[in-house]
């Protein structure tokens, strides 16, 4: 791990005893939409989800699942789970929890009349069944390792209140904080849930998230106190400001993001692996980590380093090595021995990082011999080329967290959405990634997704720069209890107090 | 003079429905739309994007949504923000009075710099005459949000003890929240005061000339009564009707100079809507905006009109 995050922030945990009590304001840079986590499609949704309702299973502070709102689950086979819940938690709206809840949650995921964004990946539930009032049987169509990722993963895995309604503005949920107050654009306050079910959490009586909608208002907001956490997209701003404010703790995180290059791979010339090979071969990848990310990052594969089996950023990768003469020589072989001209590269004008990257990169190619123009894009309409497959060339958009390796995978499935807007079209690939997908084995499927990650590297279906934790999680040290979570969500509010 | 007012109202009317049709066919036309910007770099099912654009209405026929929304505005709805399901104009009205007063603000800076200067090189002429028509040359040359990024840096370098992104409610802290206010102000009032200066510049020279100026020197006025009581008068109405035409400029200005100064307006609120396809925003804004500015010019005729009796025909 590059990063490493202290039990504690600050180190002082030992020393210090929780007190109870006290608000927490965060500085968020973007407004919820929608706040019933099964219709929601929103990412900026997601972290205030993960406070108010809570799921069978969650991550731990270094990626592990454990359970939450379940005791305990077992496996009779391959195909079935059997979770045993926990008694006497009851819903913010005081209805109790039981395992009717869960069945009415996944029930509503699985029927398409929903569109729920989540039914995809839990697509394999055959059936879900209440044992009794406190177990829950879920029945699998294939053996499916991401199950319990996605499970753990709020909102993804978020249980609802059967039979309440307007979730999306009213939520309702089983988490440490009820839902008190949302004005837009300026105010989220939540407060303490009384019944929560860990004993004594949450330590805050309130968390009130105050919206900034750029970086450096959020940053001078942090400096000035107005909030007392936030998370920051550049690592350089994190890096300075916790060098001028030493009281200002800085924990990245596990690297969770990845900044790829979509090739469109429809047409000339990138049908041609050897001009997609060129290209990966006249990129130097530690320079981009060097000078874009002031080194708080990685080199990356197609999946990053906090999933099973994901890159560590060092380990050999095929056409990873910088070479540009080598470059040159495929591209000559391809036909174009006097270098070629790849025209529009998109990238997201309002994420100075990947302008940044491209820049560097536009430079490096062109060593090689190879040319692209630089097309920074509103992210609205630069979204729509991605999902339709109608960029010309090359583009960017990074690649986020997802609570499973196999979702990312499913963005180079044959004749999926994306697959087909890239133009892929690989059986043997698809392949893969299934066997990966149903490998129960954590290490067996780890190695699998390793050479998965070789493969694409291999024929170049998308070229990985690198990866980085999404945000740059930054507070005062008067915030105590909290930890980063790769996630990407707070889930640690719940522990967090404060010590003034 | 009834009349007039009257068929200026009428007209008025036809405008803002004309814009409204523009803007709604235009905020439709731009690539890319809430579903999608709201999904993000997310894999989303197709089908799930479907069922967003089906719950919000911009899967049907642009002409029957036009319609639709006309119907609703017509009746004083304009519809629900996408992003927060909240009607729109109970979002709008609090930062319209933000935007407002900003743009009043901008507007007193713009008009004292403006009405100084003018005055001051049309009088003084020779060297003073010079350096403001300079000044104003450079002024008009650089953009407002360059300006207001400008103060951004210079007072974040050199003067760190004053808070800039620091927006106090008027009601938490009046006198924070104007101070507040000064230097986007200020950024937003600098290209309209040179064109109030030129203006008046230009006014006062003229009147300067006319017999009745001179009249009243040669009865042996005090300078001071003649500036004011003579001059300034008749120089102002020309200076009132530029300053009137000037508010769609310091409305369009409020979008760029709220977004750098993170000020919680009606300009930062059109920037957000637009990057986020939040139709019915973007709609109510410049339906609003363009009313604000048609009416400012209606009354501006009107005045006008009131002033000088040889408009009222």
């Amino acid at each position: 791990m590059l990063f490493s995050a202290p039990a504690f922030a600050a180190g002082d945990g030992e020393r210090a005893t929780p007190v109870a009590g006290g608000m927490l304001t965060i500085g968020a840079d973007a407004d919820p939409i929608g706040l019933d986590p099964t219709t929601v499609t929103a990412f900026s949704s997601s972290d205030f989800l993960a406070l108010i309702y809570t799921g069978l299973l969650r991550w731990n502070a270094g990626m592990g699942i454990e359970p939450d709102l379940a005791v305990s689950y077992e496996m009779p086979d391959e195909k079935t789970y059997i979770f045993k819940l926990r008694e006497g938690v009851k819903f913010h709206n005081g209805q109790d929890f039981t395992a009717e809840d869960v069945k009415y949650t996944f029930d509503r995921i699985l029927d398409p009349a929903t569109a729920s964004k989540l039914r995809a990946q839990y697509s394999s539930i055959s059936a879900v069944t209440v044992v009794d009032p406190f177990t829950v049987k879920f029945e699998l169509e294939a053996p499916n390792a991401a199950f319990l990722n996605y499970l753990a993963t709020a909102p993804d895995g978020a249980i609802v209140p059967k039979g309440v309604e307007d979730l999306a503005t009213k939520p309702v949920g089983t988490g440490p904080f009820v839902f008190e107050s949302y004005q837009p654009n300026q105010q989220f306050t939540l407060t303490a849930n009384p019944d929560y079910y860990e004993e004594g959490l949450p330590y805050l009586s309130k968390v009130v998230f105050r919206f900034y909608k750029d970086q450096s208002t959020l940053s001078s907001a942090l400096r000035s106190k107005a909030i007392d956490m936030t998370w920051l997209k550049d690592p350089k701003v994190a890096a300075l400001m916790t060098r001028t404010s030493p009281q200002l703790v800085s924990a990245p995180g596990q690297t969770s993001r990845t900044f790829p290059i979509w090739l469109n791979m429809k047409a000339k010339p990138f049908d041609d692996i050897r001009v997609r090979r060129a290209l990966s071969l006249a990129t130097d990848r530690e320079a981009c980590v060097q000078t874009v990310l002031g080194g708080s990052g990685k080199v990356g594969a197609m999946i990053p380093e906090s999933q099973v089996g994901g890159y560590d950023g060092v380990g050999e990768m095929p056409y990873y090595r910088h070479d540009p003469e080598a470059a040159k020589k495929l591209l000559a072989e391809a036909g174009y021995p006097d270098g070629i001209d790849l025209g529009d590269y998109i990238v997201v004008a309002a994420n100075p990082l990947d302008v940044a990257c491209a820049q560097i990169l536009q430079q490096q190619w062109q060593a090689a011999g190879i040319t692209v123009k630089l097309m920074p894009m509103e992210t609205a309409p630069l979204l729509n080329q991605w999902s339709t497959g109608t960029w010309p060339t090359l583009l960017s958009v990074a690649l986020s967290w997802t609570p499973d390796a196999d979702a990312i995978f499913q963005y180079l499935v044959s004749d999926s959405k994306f697959g087909k807007a890239i133009g892929v079209s690989d059986e043997k690939l698809d392949a893969m990634i299934a066997a990966a997908r149903s490998e129960v084995d954590a290490a067996a499927r780890a190695a699998r997704n390793m050479e998965i990650q070789r493969y694409i590297a291999d024929n170049v279906y998308i070229m990985q720069v690198y990866q980085y934790p999404l945000r740059w999680e930054i507070w005062w040290d008067s915030v105590k209890g909290y930890e980063p979570l790769a996630a990407n969500i707070r889930s640690f509010v719940r522990t967090t107090w404060r010590d003034e | 003079m009834k009349r007039m007012i009257l068929a200026r109202l009428v007209w008025t009317a036809a405008i803002l429905l004309g814009v409204s049709f523009v803007a709604f066919m235009l905020v439709r036309a731009l690539p890319g739309d809430f579903a999608q910007a709201a999904a993000g770099a997310q894999n989303v099912a197709p089908e799930v994007l479907e069922a967003a654009r089906r719950d919000l209405g911009i899967d049907r026929p642009l002409l029957e949504q036009y319609l639709i929304w006309l119907g609703q505005a017509a009746r004083g709805d304009f519809g629900n923000s996408f992003v927060t399901r909240q009607p729109v104009l109970g979002e709008l009205l609090p930062r319209f009075i933000v935007t407002f007063q900003l743009t009043l603000i901008a507007g007193i800076i713009a008009m004292a710099m403006g009405v100084a200067t003018g005055l001051a090189s049309a009088r003084l002429r020779g060297r003073a005459d010079w350096i403001v028509r300079i000044y104003n040359g450079c002024i008009l040359a650089v953009p407002n949000f360059i300006v207001a990024t400008l103060i951004v840096l210079i007072v974040g370098l050199y003067f760190p003890q004053i808070a800039i992104f620091n927006y106090t409610p008027f009601f938490t802290d009046p006198l924070a929240n104007v101070s507040g206010l000064l230097l986007p102000a200020l950024s937003l009032a600098l290209a309209v005061s040179v064109t109030i200066s030129e203006n008046t510049r230009a006014a006062v020279l003229e009147v300067s000339g006319q017999d009745f100026v001179m009249v009243a020197r040669a009865k042996g006025l005090l300078p001071r009564t003649v500036l004011t009581n003579y001059l300034m008068r008749n120089a102002m109405t020309p200076i009132v009707t530029v300053t009137g035409l000037q508010v769609a400029t310091l409305l369009g200005g409020s979008i760029l100079v709220e977004t750098i100064f993170a000020i919680p307006g009606m300009g930062q609120y059109l920037f957000d809507s637009i990057t986020g396809r939040d139709y019915p925003v973007i709609q109510a804004i410049v339906l609003l905006a363009s009313a604000v500015v048609v009416l400012v010019n209606m009354l501006v005729d009107i005045a006008y009109a009131r002033i000088d009796a040889r408009a009222q025909t």
